[in-house]
């Protein structure tokens, strides 16, 4: 028994690096912390750090749900009050009770069955039909303190015709650690459209795992990125399930990793329904001594038809310590498809580098200009230029551009 | 205004420059032109600083300034320009945010502060127009789609954007045709100034009818062989090089 599973109890084992999904990001050093549950109720601004702002995106004229540890934050928080919208933290709840889903990852996966025992809270957010909000949602996770873990899971539901744009974005102090386990569903229906952006900005040592599941429903719509900042150990896992005819999911991703960190980015796009599009874009630079992963799967099932699915996963090596495991999986079921998938590992094109330096730009200036050109493509399709500006400055204050 | 000492340079283990002198004084044109492999293109790559290529023996003086100690950035700042054979294209990079970031990076090395947004865009216009790319520019990537003409316009309006002290024009005949060449020299003839120099490699005399050089020199196997006037280039064009070729010296063989 590990101080973990002392503490933790789950009837699943926790991955082992025998599994391929596990193989290239061990949790063994997670096993030997030793995680509090924070039992801590809401503190409002006293107990939030200087260092950060509640809101993460100032310029960005949104709604604001923020938890600190797992905890929600009423005082901090501006919820959307208006007809057609439930906005409403699971602590909050009358006796409705959130959204009912049909996931099982909490059945499958030892992190989901931990979700899912130990939860503090979450958001259910519900769009009626043909509702469409009128700002983005921003849910903002803070983890402030010493081992200290959250366990959030929202649901999210968008009825027939109703239109939401969702950031989620995770911060932590530097002085943190623990584990951050935010779990994700969300159901897209027809002719819906959800857009949704995943930030990861956290500090300190934070064990940061987060799922997603979503399912869409008949010519919905899904714009789904995920950013990687900064954070010391990150996975992120994605699954999307069309359902319906004439779907269309996006789902974008970039991680620039230093140091030591580790970025985990495994996806799933399952097409079961007809006439759909899919199309999937990561890419990465890995500095100093980082190490990443990217697994993408795509189904296309029997009744799948006319599926036009494309992925790509690019990655830079910048530094000659960092590593990347990079893994296509497509399985086709059916037969009159389209798709197309490339991974690549690489190093800064030299010969771009010196035609820019060869006209007075310093080698510094010229890898930005490099870098920005290798992240316009992802950044180019967030929802907000605000929200795409600040991702794009964060970068390049952390990496000194 | 330059000045090139007993330059040796190798890739690798291989010697492709062995001894090369060259003055070059303020507003003067010098053709370099030479049978394949004589390092010619190489000779503007060590120039322009890149480091695929080690520098063995020799110096290399721009108006006081040991260059071969300058980042190729530092070189550029300096007032050197590459004309590249084979221009790169780079997706994601906007040719005019390059070209503020080069002459903003030129201007702080100067002191000066960054260009304001209505004199950059004056300059590219006017830069642009002469070499008829005025309007084609704004939207598009660092030569990305670009025909292989309009990609040596595009070297010759940078050349014309940075305005420097030297310009080595590697080739830049190579690859277009007769209109495209007219303009390409047009654009250089117009900047050719008493303080301005031109090193002009190149294969063929037909670029030389059009940029008139002041003196023409015959690199072969890493060293300069001859060198005359304009005429020697006609001279070429009829004999040939075989009759100026030194024997090479290969190592393995000594």
């Amino acid at each position: 028994m590990s101080v973990f599973t002392d503490k933790f109890s789950a009837t699943l084992p926790p991955p082992t690096r025998k599994s391929e999904r596990w193989k290239y990001s061990p949790i063994a050093k997670l096993l030997n912390h030793e995680i509090e549950i924070s039992k801590a109720s809401a503190q409002g601004l006293n107990g939030w750090p200087e260092s950060l702002m509640p809101n993460p995106v100032l310029n960005l004229d949104a709604y604001l749900v923020v938890f600190k540890n797992g905890v929600f934050e009423p005082t901090l928080s501006d919820l959307p009050v208006s007809d057609g919208v439930d906005c409403i933290p699971f602590s909050k709840m009358d006796q409705s009770g959130p959204l009912e889903f049909s996931n099982v990852y909490h059945q499958k996966e030892w992190i989901g069955e931990l979700n899912d025992t130990y939860r503090q809270d979450g958001l259910s957010l519900h769009v009626h039909r043909n509702v469409k909000v009128d700002r983005p949602i921003v849910i903002h996770h803070l983890t402030d303190g010493i081992n200290v873990a959250s366990f959030p899971k929202h649901l999210i539901k968008v009825e027939e015709g109703g239109e939401l744009n969702v950031v989620i974005w995770s911060s932590a102090t530097d002085r943190s650690s623990g584990m951050y386990n935010g779990l994700l569903e969300a159901s897209i229906g027809p002719n819906a459209i959800l857009s949704l952006e995943k930030v990861c900005n956290e500090g300190g040592k934070v064990f940061h795992f987060s799922h997603e599941h979503i399912v869409q429903e008949r010519d919905s719509k899904l714009k789904m990125h995920t950013f990687t900042i900064k954070g010391d150990w990150v996975r992120n896992e994605l699954e999307i399930i069309s359902r319906g005819k004439g779907t269309d999911s996006v789902f974008n991703g970039a991680y620039l990793p230093l140091g030591t960190e580790h970025i985990d980015n495994h996806t799933t796009m399952d097409h079961t329904s007809s006439d759909c599009t899919s199309s999937e874009l990561y890419r990465g630079i890995m500095y100093g001594h980082s190490t990443g992963v990217f697994n993408g799967k795509v189904f296309v099932r029997p009744d799948a038809q006319k599926t036009n699915a494309f992925q790509q996963n690019t990655n830079i090596v910048a530094d000659r310590g960092a590593a990347i495991n990079t893994k296509p999986e497509l399985e086709i079921y059916a037969d009159d498809v389209k798709c197309a998938h490339g991974c690549t590992v690489g190093q800064f094109d030299l010969d771009a580098l010196f035609y820019l330096k060869s006209r007075g730009i310093d080698e510094k200036a010229a890898k930005a200009l490099l870098v920005e050109a290798f992240l316009a493509d992802v950044l180019s399709s967030v929802s907000s230029t605000e929200l795409s500006a600040e991702i794009m400055s964060l970068y390049t204050e952390r990496h000194g551009w | 205004m330059l000045k090139i000492n007993n330059l040796c340079a190798k890739v690798g283990d291989k010697d492709i420059l062995k001894g090369l002198n060259l003055e070059v004084k303020p507003g003067e044109l010098h053709a370099i032109m030479g049978p394949n492999g004589s390092g010619k293109s190489t000779l503007a790559a060590v120039l322009a600083g890149r480091d695929s290529f080690e520098v063995t023996d020799g110096s290399v003086d721009l108006d006081g300034i040991d260059l071969l100690d300058l980042e190729a950035s530092d070189r550029a700042r300096e007032g050197v320009f590459l004309a590249f054979q084979y221009p790169i294209e780079i997706p994601g990079v906007s040719n005019l945010n390059f070209m503020k970031a080069a002459l903003n990076g030129k201007r702080s090395h100067q002191g000066l502060e960054p260009i304001k947004a209505k004199d950059f865009l004056a300059k590219v216009k006017e830069c642009s127009s002469l070499v008829e790319l005025d309007g084609q520019l704004r939207d598009r990537s660092v030569n990305e789609g670009f025909s292989g003409g309009e990609k040596k316009r595009n070297e010759i309006f940078q050349m014309a954007m940075l305005e420097p002290k030297l310009a080595i024009l590697d080739e830049t005949d190579s690859g277009l045709d007769i209109d495209a060449l007219r303009v390409v020299s047009k654009g250089v003839n117009a900047m050719r100034s008493s303080e301005r120099s031109f090193i002009v490699i190149t294969h063929y005399q037909r670029l030389l009818e059009h940029i008139v050089p002041d003196f023409v020199h015959v690199l072969s196997n890493g060293k300069i062989v001859k060198s005359g006037g304009k005429e020697l280039a006609l001279e070429l064009e009829e004999k040939g090089y075989d009759w100026l070729k030194e024997p090479s010296h290969d190592t393995s063989n000594a």
